[in-house]
Formats: structure tokens, C-alpha cells, sequence
């Protein structure tokens, strides 16, 4: 597991800093060189003011962007360079409360939009930056303001965008015109063609109506969606419904990622309710993934280790769990896929996971 | 609720099939049509029809605008030129049996690109509007005109972003520097190869020596580059149809997962010579018997193969945007995204209204590389592009997936406005479309089997061929 946040000595700020972490080099505005190394610390100089970071590898953050807050005694990696995994997390607020849930939201908001722009300046080119939460369109007018001004400075960083796709509304028409709709990516969750069954999941009465709406809205201002859909014992039999509801009344949409259990946040405590063993069973995964190929849309299986997929739908999953997160079973180390394969989330129960793991 | 329009068809076992603007279909019985025409369908009617993308309940409800929206996506789009096709020389080494119009002997003269057609076509070149560019030389035979091949081919190299070339030999002498040339990573072979030997030789090389040097080229082709950067096209004579099986068992032997059937395509004399209504029925029956031989080697084998053309149509019933085959789309833009340019400098919409205008029935040139595009009649052509006005097309059960032909009628019948079914083009296209809709319904697990690959998925889901009852 990689650490996302690394720890520092006492720095004397009163407004969040963002800057990068250089190796070498004399440091410019929104740099800091590193002015000695120590045993087990590094000191960079951030202008004129000495800051300590407390880690064994300073090298792993040559040319991160970090966030320091004040008064935190830890630093935020927000963007790890050469990572394509880098996300900010704009609020932990969220309207629904679905059972898988990762990120379990909490009632208070601190907005960090200003610092997550300077962040995004100092990116690398060409960087993908995720933003997510909680739910960040709680935030929309910040987060549109955000998405324009980064995209007049840097237009060449491309965004992914995960939201429950609950607050759209025909108001927005103007600025989803302006923002730049080849950059943008909006991962969109939806579980099951069936309103009940969808709104059940997400804890909310009426999510799936205003869910369609939107996914609707989004399509005719020509944006780009990606579906998300957990796999649940309470959706997974209805995966091929759902696909051919998705391909059929939402024809817009350019990608389809569907999702094993993450073993995290409600997903870990509903795990035993939940989790559905696709290693014994991969029909009903299979039948979406057929439907939405014939229909032509593009399907990605994510969380899915290679070899609890039958051969012939291996060829659909991604090697995707973020590298911070992942980890490999004692079983793997003999295995001639493990490049190719996802492997498992860092708190993976194995006595409750899938019932055949084996090295191909 | 309300119903989008259908359109209907009679298929087979007396069952009715039902499509949509939008692509959308399913098949139901007399019953349903009765309900139907008499504005009584029931409420179950209702359900099955909004599910399937037919009806929906007000313009709010997300069933109006996933309609709309992929009525949108299978329109084709105008686009940007980046693909010529270009006749570098009319001169060829061989002389295939139905290629009399469109080649010069190898020895004449005039039937070549001279120096200032060439600077004039770089020219144009340098004043597209695009990053990207495909170039496929053509013939007559263009290894013959190595030397202009190299030029184009530099020039366009330093000046996109990405470039890609197609040389459509005979592979019947390749020079070293030939194969020099072909070897490159940007550069694609495309040959002729009809499939089983003495149908290949009759028709084309016709002397065993000329044969086997063509055998050996093919050959060394797909043992150097592999199928990746090779592909080969047969061409079928109707009054002379090769054993399915040896075709389909020479393709596989070279490696090749995908074939493309095509018929010749008589010009001129010989076009009334073999005429259409004559050979249509038996060109079907041989393209249903090859298809079925296709289902049983792909049930047999794990090399699934496909006739390029079925695939094409099937993709285009069951997506919408696919646009990426020239010969099948709607409307079909001529003049815009592709030219064909001539040995005398002049642009083509199409490699067969090149032809036509050979022959010297219609001029159908529109404009030539000094001059440019002529677009007056670049916009008389394309003012039947579409389909979506054709009076017989707008009652027709397949248009959301069919297009126009402007060219082959124009060849044909010298004009555009006749019946369209009475035309070659028609016929042949609600013949294939019946085809493949029996195939879509087919309840043999092996032709389910071959929907799957030729469809790009493990496994042919029946839920897509929806049935009310
Ligand atoms: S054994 Fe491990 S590495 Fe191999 S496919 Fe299974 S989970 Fe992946
Ligand atoms: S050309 Fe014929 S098959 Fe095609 S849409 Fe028109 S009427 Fe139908």
C-alpha cells in the first residue's frame, strides 16, 4: 500500500499550501527543493521556511503536488506524479447513502477548491485528475467555477468526475455548453433498471427518476458518461435488464464500468450481505457484458481478479484497483496473469471472498 | 403512451417483423398489428414496446429522448477529407477478365500520373483541415509507380500528425524495393485473392508460371508482415461460384479471420451481358450456403471467421454510429470525407464512378486537382444522399439500417429517381437484410454461436431478438 498522506513537523501556516516536491533543482514559486536529507526525514525549502517531512523514501515524492494544511502535522499527496491515479476529494457530504458505499459521507464540508486549482496548475501535462467524494455537485457552483478556471489555464488536463448525477438541473444547460466536453469525463452510478430496486440501494426515494433525467440531460449537452454499476446480491440478477435498459434509453452513454465489492466504508460492513461470489456464478455478469457488446457499448469489468472470470470475458477487465490500495494472495505469486490481473483490495476478507482463487 | 411509427415486414413461419426509425425492432404476429392499426394495444403492449425503446409516456420521460438520440447517432455525420484514393497509373501487369475499363496495357503510355498532377495533389494536401490522413494507392497496378508511392508517402509523413497507407497490389512482381517499401510500419497491403486457386487463375493470372509467382508473393507477404498489415479480397464471377468450403479453408490457411464477398462488378457491355435479375437469385443462394459453411467451421473451430459484409450489416441493426464502412451508410455523403484521384488528375466520389465515367455513359467527375472540387455537382449528387426522403425507402422495414447507392443507380439505370425496388441495389440489400434477420431470430445454437463473434462477444444474447406475443 502506498501512504496518501505522509507525516511532517509542526509548519507555521494559516491558509492550506500547495506546492511541488522537487528532488533537485533551486525552488521557483509553487516549488520546494529538497535542502537536506536526514535519517528517516527530509527537508525542503519552501520559500525561506524549512519544512520536515517524516519519511523513510524521499525519492517516491519527487515531483508530487502536495496540500499541507494548517495546523495538520501530515501533508496531502494530491497529485503523485506519474501516477494516473490522483484524486481530490471536494467534500464528504453526500445526499444518498448506498449500501457499497467507499467514502461514508460525514455532515461537515471544508472547501478546498482554491488550493485543489493552485494543485491542478502545478500537474504534469496531460494529466487525468479525478474528483469525487461524498458527492461533489453538492458543491456545484464551486465545482463548475473550479472545472472553468482550470480549463482556461491548463486545457490540456482531462477530468473524471464521479457523482451520484442527483443535481443537474436544466439551469446548468449553459455551463456544461462551456465547459470542455472531450476533457470531461462524468462517472455516473446506476444499479438497476428497476426504480425500486436502484432506490433501494442508493437509500433514497426517487434517486432512479431524477438519476434518469439527468443522464438524459447530460447526453443531449453532448457530455461524456461512464456508467458505474456495483455488483450486489441485490442488483446482479438484473444486470441484463439493466444493460439493455442502459443501451436502449440512454444511448449517449460512451463507457460502462461494472464493479466487484469494494471491502471498504458500508461496503465492508454489508459485505456478508452483499458480496456476490462472481467466481461460482458469472452468468448474470456475463449476459450484461454480451448485451452491451452487441449493442456496442464499451464495458470494462473492474475489481475482478482474472481468474474468478471465465477465459472468454478476461479480455473485458481492467487491471484497475488503484496501486495504493491493491495487494496479491500468497496463491498469486505462482501465477502467470498477475501483470494483467487487479488483484485485491488492500482489506480483502479472503475467508468471506470468492469461493475459487487459483493461479492461472 | 405513445407509439413511435412502425414499419413491418412479413418474415418467415408467417411472423411479422417490426422496426423503428431508430433502429429498433422486434417481431410479433397478426394479432399485434390488428391492435395495433386499430389503436387498441394493451397495457402489456405498452410495457413491452417502452422497454424496447418504442413508445414512451411524455417528452419528460428518459424512453423520448434515448429514441432521439439514437435516431441521431445512426445519421452520418459530414466529415472532414482525409482519405484518397489514388490511381498513381492506369498501367497493369495482368489482365483480369472484368477489369478491361479500368486498366491500360503495361507498356502504353499516357495512363500515368505525370509530374505536375503530382505537385498538384501534394498542394491540395497541404490545405486540408486535418491532423490525420489515409492514402490507398490504387490501380492499374501501383507498384508499377513505386516512385510516386515513396513521394506521397514522404510528404504526407512530414506533414500530419499521423499517416496511413494502403497499397492495393496484384503482388505479381515486387521488386525488392517494393517489398522495401511495403515493409514499413505505417504502410498496409491490400490484394485480390479469389479464394480457390483455378478460380484465381482463370480469371487473373492465367499461365501457371504467372500463377505461382503471385502464390509465392502471397506467400512471402503474410510470412513477413502477417494479417495484421495484409488482407485480401476475393472476387466472385456468378456464372462461375467457387466451393465455399475451399474458399473459406484458403483464407484460414493464410491466417485470414475476415472475408470480404464480393461480386464482379460488370461495366458497359458486359454488364447487359450478365444482367442483374438474372444472377441476383443465384449470387443469394451461393452467399446463404457460403454464410451457413461459415456457421459450421466457426462451431467446429475456435478460429471464428466472418464474411466482412454480414458483420458490417449486423453491426449496423443492432449500433448506431457505425459509419465506418463507405459502401453502407446513410446519408452517404459523396464527395466529402474521400475523393478518388484518377490517373489524369481528375476526383471521383468513388472508385466505381471512376469506372463509369470510363466507359463514357456519364461524366461523373467532380473537379480535378488543379481546379478543385466542383461543387455544384458534388451537391447535385448528394442531393439524394440519404434515404430519409426516398418515397419507397420511408415505408421500407430497413431503412434505419440500409443507405443509398447514388453511383451504382446512376451506373445502372442512367438515373436516380426510379422505383427503389426495382433497383440492383435495393433488391440486393432487402435480400441480405431479410437474410440476416433470420439469422438474428435463429434458434440454431450454432448460428447463435457465430452471431457472437461476428458481433465481438462470448455469447449471442436471444434477449436482443425481442418477440411480443
Ligand atoms: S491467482 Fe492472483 S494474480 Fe492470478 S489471476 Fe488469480 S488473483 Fe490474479
Ligand atoms: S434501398 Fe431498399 S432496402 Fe434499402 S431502405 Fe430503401 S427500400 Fe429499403
Amino acid at each position: 500500500m502506498i501512504p496518501l498522506r505522509v507525516a511532517i513537523d509542526p509548519f507555521p501556516i494559516s491558509v492550506p499550501l500547495v506546492i511541488r516536491l522537487q528532488n533537485d533543482g533551486p525552488s521557483e514559486e509553487g516549488t520546494a527543493g529538497v535542502i537536506h536529507r536526514g535519517q528517516g526525514f527530509v527537508e525542503y525549502d519552501v520559500c525561506g521556511l524549512s519544512l520536515t517531512v517524516r519519511t523513510p523514501d524521499p525519492d517516491a515524492l519527487d515531483g508530487d503536488v502536495v496540500l499541507i494544511l494548517p495546523g495538520q502535522r501530515s501533508l496531502h499527496r494530491l497529485i503523485r506524479n506519474g501516477s494516473p491515479h490522483n484524486t481530490f476529494l471536494v467534500t464528504e457530504q453526500c445526499d444518498q447513502k448506498c449500501v457499497m458505499c467507499s467514502q461514508p459521507p460525514k455532515a461537515h464540508h471544508v472547501d478546498l477548491f482554491d488550493p485543489f486549482y493552485e494543485a491542478a496548475l502545478l500537474g504534469p501535462y496531460g494529466t487525468t485528475i479525478g474528483i469525487s467524494g461524498g458527492e461533489p455537485m453538492l458543491h456545484k457552483e464551486r465545482l463548475f467555477d473550479f472545472l472553468l478556471r482550470v480549463q482556461e489555464r491548463r486545457p490540456d488536463i482531462e477530468f473524471h468526475i464521479l457523482t451520484n448525477g442527483q443535481h443537474f438541473d436544466k439551469n446548468d444547460e449553459p455551463i456544461l455548453q462551456r465547459l470542455d466536453r472531450a476533457r470531461i469525463l462524468w462517472g455516473i452510478p446506476c444499479y438497476s433498471a428497476s426504480p425500486e430496486t436502484h432506490d433501494d440501494i442508493v437509500v433514497k426515494a426517487g434517486a432512479f427518476e431524477t438519476l434518469e433525467r439527468n443522464l438524459a440531460l447530460l447526453g443531449k449537452n453532448g457530455h461524456r458518461i461512464e456508467l458505474r454499476t456495483v455488483i450486489l446480491n441485490a442488483n446482479v440478477n438484473g444486470l441484463a435488464d439493466l444493460s439493455l435498459y442502459v443501451t436502449t434509453h440512454h444511448p449517449h452513454i460512451s463507457f460502462w464500468a461494472i464493479m466487484q465489492l469494494e471491502p471498504i466504508g458500508y461496503g465492508r460492513q454489508n459485505w456478508g450481505r452483499e458480496f456476490f461470489d462472481s467466481s461460482q456464478n458469472f452468468d448474470p455478469i456475463a449476459a450484461g457484458v454480451d448485451i452491451a457488446n452487441i449493442r456496442g457499448l464499451e464495458t470494462v469489468l473492474y475489481n475482478f481478479p482474472l481468474c474468478t472470470v471465465p477465459e472468454p470475458y478476461r479480455r473485458f477487465c481492467a487491471n484497475s484497483i488503484s496501486d495504493w490500495k491493491q495487494k496479491y494472495l500468497p496463491t498469486c505469486s505462482d501465477c502467470s496473469a498477475i501483470n494483467r490481473c487487479t488483484g485485491f483490495f488492500e482489506w480483502y476478507p479472503e475467508e468471506r471472498g470468492f469461493s475459487s482463487v487459483g493461479a492461472l | 403512451m405513445k407509439v413511435w411509427p412502425l414499419k413491418f415486414r412479413e418474415h418467415d413461419h408467417g411472423e411479422l417483423l417490426f422496426t423503428n426509425e431508430a433502429g429498433g425492432f422486434f417481431r410479433s404476429d397478426q394479432r399485434f398489428l390488428e391492435r395495433y392499426v386499430d389503436g387498441i394495444l394493451t397495457d402489456d403492449d405498452f410495457e413491452f414496446l417502452r422497454r424496447h425503446g418504442h413508445a414512451y409516456r411524455d417528452t419528460s420521460d428518459a424512453a423520448f429522448d434515448g429514441f432521439c438520440g439514437r435516431w441521431a447517432r445512426r445519421i452520418n455525420p459530414v466529415s472532414k477529407l482525409n482519405y484518397f484514393i489514388l490511381i498513381p497509373t492506369l498501367r497493369c501487369n495482368l489482365t483480369c477478365d472484368y477489369c478491361q475499363v479500368s486498366r491500360a496495357p503495361e507498356t502504353a503510355s499516357g495512363f500515368d500520373w505525370n509530374d505536375e498532377i503530382l505537385r498538384q495533389f501534394l498542394g491540395s494536401l497541404s490545405k486540408l483541415d486535418t491532423e490525420t490522413i489515409k492514402i490507398e494507392f490504387q490501380g492499374g497496378e501501383p507498384l508499377l509507380r513505386l516512385d510516386i508511392l515513396e513521394e506521397v508517402r514522404e510528404f504526407c509523413r512530414n506533414n500530419f500528425r499521423q499517416a496511413e497507407f494502403v497499397v492495393c497490389t496484384n503482388l505479381q512482381s515486387v521488386s525488392e524495393e517494393a517489398w522495401e517499401f511495403l515493409g514499413a510500419a505505417d504502410t498496409f497491403i491490400s490484394t485480390s485473392f479469389d479464394g480457390v486457386e483455378e478460380v484465381h487463375r482463370s480469371q487473373r493470372t492465367k499461365e501457371s508460371v504467372v500463377h505461382s509467382e503471385f502464390r509465392s508473393n502471397l506467400q512471402r507477404a503474410f510470412s513477413e508482415f502477417g494479417t495484421a498489415k495484409v488482407s485480401a479480397l476475393p472476387t466472385l464471377d456468378v456464372h462461375n461460384l467457387p466451393d465455399p468450403d475451399t474458399v473459406i479453408r484458403s483464407f484460414v490457411e493464410l491466417g485470414l479471420r475476415s472475408i470480404y464477398l464480393r461480386r464482379v462488378n460488370y461495366q458497359g457491355f458486359a454488364r447487359k451481358r450478365y444482367d442483374f435479375r438474372d444472377t441476383q437469385e443465384a449470387w443469394m443462394e451461393f452467399y446463404r450456403r457460403f454464410v451457413d459453411r461459415l456457421v459450421e467451421h466457426n462451431w467446429e473451430n475456435d478460429d471464428a471467421v466472418e464474411e466482412y459484409y454480414l458483420s458490417h450489416l449486423l453491426r449496423r441493426i443492432f449500433r448506431t454510429g457505425v459509419q465506418n464502412h463507405v459502401d453502407l451508410r446513410n446519408p452517404n455523403w459523396l464527395g466529402y470525407d474521400y475523393l478518388v484521384v484518377d490517373f489524369d488528375g481528375q476526383y471521383y466520389p468513388t472508385d466505381e464512378a471512376r469506372m463509369v465515367s470510363r466507359i463514357g455513359r456519364l461524366d461523373l467527375s467532380i473537379g480535378d486537382v488543379d481546379s478543385g472540387i466542383d461543387a455544384r455537382k458534388r451537391d447535385v449528387l448528394n442531393s439524394a444522399a440519404s434515404n430519409f426522403e426516398d418515397p419507397d425507402c420511408i415505408h421500407c422495414v430497413y431503412q434505419a439500417y440500409c443507405g443509398p447507392d447514388v453511383i451504382d443507380d446512376l451506373s445502372r439505370y442512367g438515373r436516380i429517381d426510379i422505383p427503389r425496388h426495382e433497383t440492383a441495389h435495393c433488391q440486393h440489400h432487402t435480400a441480405l437484410f431479410d437474410f440476416a434477420f433470420e439469422l438474428i431470430y435463429s434458434e440454431d445454437p450454432k448460428v447463435q454461436r457465430s452471431l457472437g463473434h461476428w458481433l465481438g462477444t462470448p455469447k449471442y444474447r436471444t434477449e436482443l431478438a425481442a418477440r411480443l406475443k
